[in-house]
């Protein structure tokens, strides 16, 4: 199967970095071939109709600058629809930066591909979370495969889950701590008593808080993740702006100390049932599946036949989110080969 | 006195009849029953939950007879409510009325703040204050929570509400 990858930042080199190294295990393992036929990034691309060699292409990412820039005729200016026009592909892999008021540039990237008949997978959350449906109705009327487990939670296969296995059961609720951010910065002042601004120096120190955190604490990251999962598992059409959001803001250790004499802890919960459609800290019962540590994610649906199921997980980094794009690239080859 | 007793009944019909008839027979007032039949103990008992209004002497006769019948008592005690909730402030708490906004929580009937734990804020954090609410069945509880929702939206403050 011949993929092109839009977007070249951490995901990007994340996926073709797990490309290399389980390239033959996929082969192996589930009989999947993949070429990767061209790679873009803001400022070029790389095309090869008879497969780019993987690992100068990692190389050239790991350089400063555009990858077009670093390999033998790569073609500096060359931009991602020309690549969804141009070049022979049967999946896009749609991973440019997210824009939630928009959702562009993916969403008019998803749009091309689908009307070009490509097959879509996507870690972006913008087009999903400005125009599931549409995506949705497109990718039927295409006949393609339209995939985006990377969008929510990371690693956790969610959609893999209520879509897949649970499809016999209707989903009447969902509930999620949904942001790594926020639910370390939670966790650390709950245990060490130390400042809400401490303890978000000290995630971005780490990596997991991002340098402008603002969307991740005030809430908004999250209320993202659950107008997707609502729209996807509860067959609704909300936006993001139906969500009533709360964040994280003005809780401090003191906060999460009177929770914990109660045997409870604060976390950042997004819920979804047929009355409500919410962001805002909640009191979870520590012995609760959802009451997850540091920068786990954990999403319980409630059901009516299984009742209640719950998965936690890594919610967001390269490696981890590359096993949710694999396992949607992997999925999307056996529909297409049956 | 009122009494909270709170025992395991098989899940067989009649069971809940069978340990009602002591109750009354001592001539004690029921005020609450939860019979929570959705939440099964893991050998698959139905918690129930008893409130009464009883002269302090029959308690233990009732108690006794109530075990007798075989039921398992998992706690007895004096008891004003049969629910409670844990709800988390972050405000201006003292600032804005505190003696009012308990005053107004009070007014709701069959509901109280049974506790308050205050905690003032250090270097920049807001103060915040930890409100026990109890209430004699879920309509009132939830009654509670919806004025001191009200309260705090007046108020500014943030209310961190327990998960359902």
């Amino acid at each position: 199967m011949k993929v092109a990858l839009i977007g070249f930042g951490n995901l990007g080199k994340g996926l073709t970095r797990v490309l290399l190294e389980k390239g033959d295990y996929l082969k192996e393992k589930s009989g999947v071939f993949l070429e990767v036929t061209a790679a873009v990034d803001s400022g070029g691309a790389i095309i090869d109709e008879e497969g780019i060699n993987i690992k100068d292409l990692l190389e050239a990412g790991q350089r400063e600058g555009s990858i077009a820039e670093h390999i033998d005729g790569g073609e500096i200016g060359t931009t991602a629809l020309d690549v969804i026009e141009r070049v022979n592909s049967d999946l896009v892999v749609e991973l440019t930066p997210t824009s939630i008021k928009d959702g562009e540039p993916g969403l008019t990237h998803i749009k091309k591909s689908m009307e070009l008949g490509k097959h879509v997978v996507t870690a972006n959350k913008g087009p999903l979370v400005v125009g599931f449906q549409e995506l949705e109705k497109l990718s039927k009327e295409a006949g393609v495969e339209f995939r985006y487990s990377a969008t929510v939670g990371g690693a956790m296969p969610i959609f893999g889950l209520a879509k897949g296995q649970m499809s016999g059961d209707s989903i009447s609720e969902i509930q999620g701590v949904l942001n790594g951010t926020t639910n370390y910065i939670l966790t650390r002042m709950a245990e060490e008593g130390a400042p809400f601004d401490v303890v978000l120096n000290e995630a971005q120190e780490l990596g997991i808080a991002e340098e402008d955190p603002t969307l991740d604490i005030d809430g908004v990251d999250t209320a993202a993740k659950i107008t997707i999962l609502t729209n996807s598992l509860l067959d609704r059409n909300v936006k993001l702006d139906d969500v009533k959001i709360e964040g994280i803001s003005r809780i401090g250790p003191k906060v999460t100390k009177l929770a914990q004499e109660t045997g409870n802890e604060v976390k950042l919960v997004g819920i979804a049932n047929s009355h409500t459609l919410e962001v805002s800290p909640k009191l979870v019962p520590s012995n609760n599946p959802l009451a997850v540590k540091g920068s786990l994610n954990s999403v319980t649906l409630k059901t009516d036949l299984a009742k209640e199921i719950t998965i936690t997980g890594f919610g967001a980094g390269p490696r981890e989110t590359s096993s949710a794009l694999l396992g949607d690239i992997v999925n999307v080859y056996k529909s297409v080969e049956v | 006195m009122r009494a909270r007793i709170e025992m395991e009944l098989e899940d067989t019909p009649g069971q809940l009849l069978k340990i009602l008839e002591p109750i009354s027979r001592h001539g004690a007032n029921i005020k609450n029953i939860v019979h929570q039949r959705e939440e099964l103990t893991p050998l698959g008992k139905v918690p129930v939950t008893v409130i009464i209004d009883v002269k302090e002497d029959h308690l233990k006769e009732i108690v006794e007879e109530i075990k007798d019948i075989g039921a398992r008592i998992t706690r007895v005690g004096e008891e004003e409510a049969a629910l409670r909730a844990v709800v988390l402030l972050v405000g201006d708490i003292i600032e804005t009325g505190i003696k009012d906004s308990i005053e107004r929580l009070n007014s709701v009937e069959g509901a109280k703040v049974a506790d308050l734990n205050l905690s003032i804020g250090e270097s920049g954090e807001e103060p915040s204050a930890r409100v026990i609410l109890w209430a004699i069945d879920q309509e009132r509880l939830q009654s509670a929570i919806s004025k001191l929702k009200e309260i705090a939206s007046e108020k500014n403050l943030l209310v961190i509400e327990p998960m359902r």
